[in-house]
């Protein structure tokens, strides 16, 4: 089964959970007052659409030899409930676009705190393609852990697998201090996109941002992005570095 | 940027006598609207045309456009008399559909304004004609039911006289209609929540407050508390959901800086109908140096009680006389609970005069109590020493760094808590996406006004409210409805037994029906619950001398209840009256058949 | 080269912080001579006799008088410090400078509490040299306005470990 049709299915279970969702409470019994019964209007509407995106990263990157680029962003429409998610990152270095990935996500809540996310991973960069269907959860582990882990199967039946987790920690009201962790796996490796089979890399980074308002907040930090195993022996291949540690400075936005 | 205003001291005999002009009168020139923040106008008589439309409105020199009725915000305060038939020709001018609700009046069910359950809406360009009996008297308030307009304006108040006279004497009387405004627009505020329901809270635990906590009680305490709350995915610093931040409080729709003035003769007896008109805030009233002595509550009379302070939450109303001795002024301090903002206004015996503004109050903190731990064995709550800002001694200031969860040598027994097993109720809510806390050992604590008053003042609580005459309706309920109030403060969701209004269906009651309503308090917020139709007589101890009131603020973690008696036929709204609570599902319907 | 732009860096945003940790409080305009006044609604007039026959004849009897008086329900004072209780305990701790005290004590029926462990402040008229942790004490709490409960009493128990 490809990844499309993976994706297809998510959306029309969606589309179809969205529609069972409709009120149940009849709304047309006379009140009995004599008086014809109100119409759709609702007293209250409590399932309305919100949507919202934010840029967790959106940094330059420098060590004492050249700059890159990343992004790391989300983005989200829907009700309480049901909602579509795009998640997209990348690296911009020398011209080249690498460790592009981009997921599309029917998200559902399950739990006080946690989200069931299934859809459509497509690895989209100026390496070859991959496309993978996507399953994982995302939400608010104790302690306040911001929590993402993802599994994925690609159409040749390879696996995979992204943690992703961050804290912030209250300097003050307005400074804070994050740290930040994303862990990739995978089963088979991927010459093609210099990818290893088991732990494959890791994007590690210790950011300070200042909220100049919620929406708006400039930020600078330390990050590292490492290598292991078979990835690191395809950098070394390569002339690449596997171990990398950058400062980066960037903007953190949202809607 | 404000007006000036002289009083025509608009004596009562007037307005009793003879007929009272049909319309409208204001006391500006309708040129001076939209240039100026008018202050209230009274409209009086049986016969009213209302207009609700786009106002421009100043606030601190900063202009926005406001939802207004007659050019004002706040819309006109409301003159009625009891037993008199009014009727309100409300023409829509707005583009989007409105309505009127007049809070705590009991009007037949069609004229209540609530749109889906009294009637449609008033449409733009509509003009719906309400008419009914007022056969009440007191103060109450009036306001939009429609969306968020409540939040940009379309608040008033109304002030029914007695027909048989008033049970205590007062020289002047003034409403001070207390509200709260914002330049976001509500839709904004929302949203905002949805994303980050701590967007307004700048109050938060920091790495600061954990350097001093530790100092203060130690680091092994400090770390076992944080990580109490962290277990939870709670915060303590929770008070209010938008607060100052984003808030400019106002009195009268006049900000701190305006001054508005009440005018008194020294030795003259003042009555104060205070009313919290506004969308999500709480404030705390005092009067440095005046006592106020509360006479009704929501409209009704009770036993008159002398306090310094009270808390009123959204839609309440208490009504305080206060008799001002000396020739000086007084300050009206409305702070709100979370300690980010106040509204303010002086009582004077000649214009231009003020008093010393007080500071604010240092902010609470929720404690185990508020998470509905009990604290201690369940059931013996009364008098506990349950207040951080209250132990006297203890440097708080306004750092919210306090924990009351772990005091030192306040051992909570969570082996004993750990035992206790939940309810079948609580079970079934625990874990699911509308509810992040079931209140495990919810406490009786009407005789408690709330956290973050300091020792030594004196704070009215529902205990103290006991009715002027006994209860009409003498029959013991004949069954119970117990319903949890329940949140997800991550998602920003709100709801009833951990469902929004959309969940569920309406809560059946039959003509004549006397019952108890038992409610539980599962989150760590206030919620001030709103019956529409029909008078719920809170039991506080005092028998059949209960309060009868209309909107009932119930403590996190508490638990109380109130008799009601199904007199009234219509399909009635019950919710919570913090506006961007209702809106994301606090709401039921409550069907009299 | 990474100290030079990290400097530099730093450097742009300090301006950026401080503009923002300004906080311009909004402008109050007052003008003495033109604040907003309220408009006063009236007097009481007379104040009648209860409104409803069926009220019990002692209450609502204020006739143009202060409410202060003669009502049915007499006025209330809320919180009137007037609950006193004892209790015998165990001290625990002792803060002079706060004034306060930490004490295991027994249950406590006049007011309803189970055995507890907890801080109480004490009144200020209180001599504290005597109670030192480990000392078994008899107390008397009363209930401040408020609601909070403070020792007016202690004296070491008799006996006793």
């Amino acid at each position: 089964m490809s990844a499309f049709q993976i994706l297809a299915f998510a959306v029309a279970a969606f589309a179809a959970d969205a529609a069972a969702q409709a009120p149940a409470m009849a709304n047309d019994t006379a009140s009995g007052t004599g008086l014809p019964p109100p119409s759709e209007m609702q007293p209250v509407m409590d399932r309305q659409i919100f949507t919202h995106a934010i840029s967790n990263q959106l940094e330059g990157r420098a060590n004492g030899s050249n700059t890159e680029f990343r992004w790391e962003g989300q983005g989200w429409a829907g009700t309480d409930y049901d909602e579509l998610w795009i998640k997209s990152e990348g690296t911009v270095s020398n011209g080249a676009v690498d460790d592009g990935q981009q997921q599309f996500l029917y998200s559902r809540a399950v739990t006080t705190y946690f989200d069931l996310q299934g859809g459509l991973r497509s690895d989209i960069d100026s390496r070859p393609t991959r496309n993978w269907a996507a399953l994982g959860i995302q939400g608010l582990a104790p302690y306040f852990f911001d929590l993402e882990v993802t599994g994925f199967v690609s159409g040749e039946g390879h696996l995979a697998a992204k943690l992703e987790a961050s804290y912030d920690l209250l300097l003050t009201q307005r400074l804070i201090l994050q740290p930040q962790v994303e862990l990739n796996v995978y089963s088979k490796a991927d010459p093609a996109r210099l990818v290893g089979s088991g732990f494959s890399d890791i994007d590690t980074g210790l950011r300070l941002r200042y909220e100049l308002s919620r929406k708006f907040i400039p930020y600078i930090g330390v990050v590292y992005e490492g290598k292991f195993g078979q990835t690191a022996n395809f950098a070394r291949a390569t002339g690449e570095r596997t171990g990398d540690v950058r400062f980066a400075f960037g903007v953190r936005l949202w809607f | 940027m404000n007006p000036f205003v002289s009083p025509l001291a608009l004596t009562r005999r007037r307005f009793l006598q003879g007929a009272a002009p049909a319309g409208v009168s204001t006391l500006l020139q309708w040129s001076l609207r939209g240039a100026l923040a008018a202050p209230a106008s009274v409209l009086s008589g049986t016969e009213f045309a209302l207009a609700i439309e786009e106002v421009p409105l100043t606030i601190n020199g900063r202009q926005a456009s406001a939802t207004g009725v007659n050019g004002q915000v706040p819309a006109p305060i409301l003159s009625w008399r009891e037993g008199d038939t009014v009727s309100l020709a409300v023409t829509n001018r707005l583009s989007e559909p409105s309505s009127i609700h007049w809070h705590g009046v009991r009007t037949p069910a069609p004229m209540d304004g609530v749109p889906g359950l009294s009637f449609r809406s008033i449409m733009p360009g509509e003009t719906f004609v309400y008419r009914f009996l007022v056969k009440q008297s007191g103060t109450y308030w009036y306001h939009s039911h429609s969306m968020f307009q409540e939040q940009t304006g379309l608040y008033g108040a109304i002030v029914i006289q007695p027909r048989s006279g008033y049970a205590q004497a007062f020289d002047r009387d003034y409403v001070v209609l207390l509200s709260d405004w914002s330049f976001e627009q509500p839709e904004t505020i929302v949203s905002n929540l949805k994303f980050q329901s701590d967007y307004y809270n700048y109050g938060q635990r920091t790495l600061g407050t954990f350097v001093e906590d530790a100092q203060r009680r130690g680091l092994a305490e400090t770390v076992a508390d944080r990580l109490e709350w962290g277990s939870m995915r709670m915060s303590p610093t929770d008070i209010l959901d938008v607060s100052g931040a984003t808030y400019t409080y106002l009195l009268n729709g006049q900000p701190p800086g305006a001054n508005w003035t009440a005018l008194f003769r020294p030795g003259e007896r003042v009555r104060l109908r205070f009313i919290n008109g506004s969308s999500m805030s709480i404030f705390d009233v005092r009067i440095d140096g005046l006592p106020m002595t509360v006479v009704q509550a929501d409209g009704n009379d009770i036993v008159p009680v002398t306090v310094d302070a009270f808390r009123i939450s959204a839609a309440e109303t208490y009504d305080v006389i206060v008799q001002p001795g000396p020739d000086r002024a007084y300050t009206i301090f409305a702070q709100s609970e979370d300690r980010t903002g106040y509204a303010r206004g002086t009582l004077a015996p000649r214009a231009g005069m003020d008093a010393p503004i007080p500071s604010m109050d240092p902010r609470p903190m929720r404690t185990m109590t508020d998470m509905g731990m009990g604290g201690m064995e369940h059931g013996s709550m009364s008098g506990m020493n349950m207040d951080p800002g209250s132990m006297p001694g203890t440097e708080h200031s306004s750092r919210p760094g306090m924990s009351h969860g772990s005091m030192p040598g306040m051992q909570m027994d969570h082996g004993r808590m750990a035992a206790m097993k939940a309810s079948p109720e609580a079970k079934q809510l625990q874990g699911s996406v509308g509810v992040d806390n079931v209140a495990m050992l919810p406490t009786e604590r009407l005789n408690r006004a709330g956290e973050g008053f300091p020792p030594g003042r004196r704070v009215l609580t529902y205990a103290d409210l006991r009715a002027l005459k006994p209860g009409n309706d003498p029959r013991p309920p004949s069954h119970e409805i117990t319903l949890h109030l329940t949140g997800n403060m991550e998602r920003f969701i709100w709801g009833f037994d951990g469902k929004k209004f959309s969940e569920s269906g309406p809560i059946e009651l039959k003509r004549g029906d006397r019952v108890r309503f038992v409610l539980i308090n599962d989150t760590m917020m206030e919620h001030p619950i709103h019956l529409h139709g029909l008078w719920s007589e809170l039991e506080n101890g005092h028998g059949e001398y209960r309060p009868y009131k209309h909107t009932i603020n119930v403590k996190p973690g508490e638990k109380l209840s109130y008799l009601v008696t199904a007199d009234a036929p219509g399909r009635w709204a019950y919710h919570c009256h913090l506006l961007y609570h209702m809106e994301t599902g606090m709401f039921r319907e409550v069907h009299v058949a | 080269m990474i100290t030079r732009l990290f400097r530099s860096l730093v450097m742009g945003l300090l301006p950026i912080a401080l503009i923002a940790c300004m906080n311009s409080p909004p402008t109050a305009v007052q003008s003495s001579a033109a604040v907003p006044l309220g408009i006063d609604l009236g007097g009481s007039g007379q104040v009648t006799a209860s409104p409803s026959p069926r009220l019990p004849a002692d209450a609502m009897t204020v006739k143009g008088e202060a409410a202060s008086s003669e009502h049915g329900g007499g006025m209330q004072m809320a919180h009137a410090g007037h609950n006193d209780a004892h209790g015998t305990g165990t001290v625990n701790s002792v803060d002079p400078a706060k004034h306060k005290v930490n004490l295991s004590h027994q249950p406590i029926p006049e007011i309803g509490w189970p055995a507890m462990t907890m801080d109480f402040p004490v009144s200020l008229s209180v001599d504290l040299k005597a109670i030192t942790p480990g000392t078994r004490v008899n107390f008397t709490i009363e209930q401040q306005p408020g609601g909070m409960y403070e020792i007016k009493a202690i004296a070491p128990a008799g006996g006793g470990r």
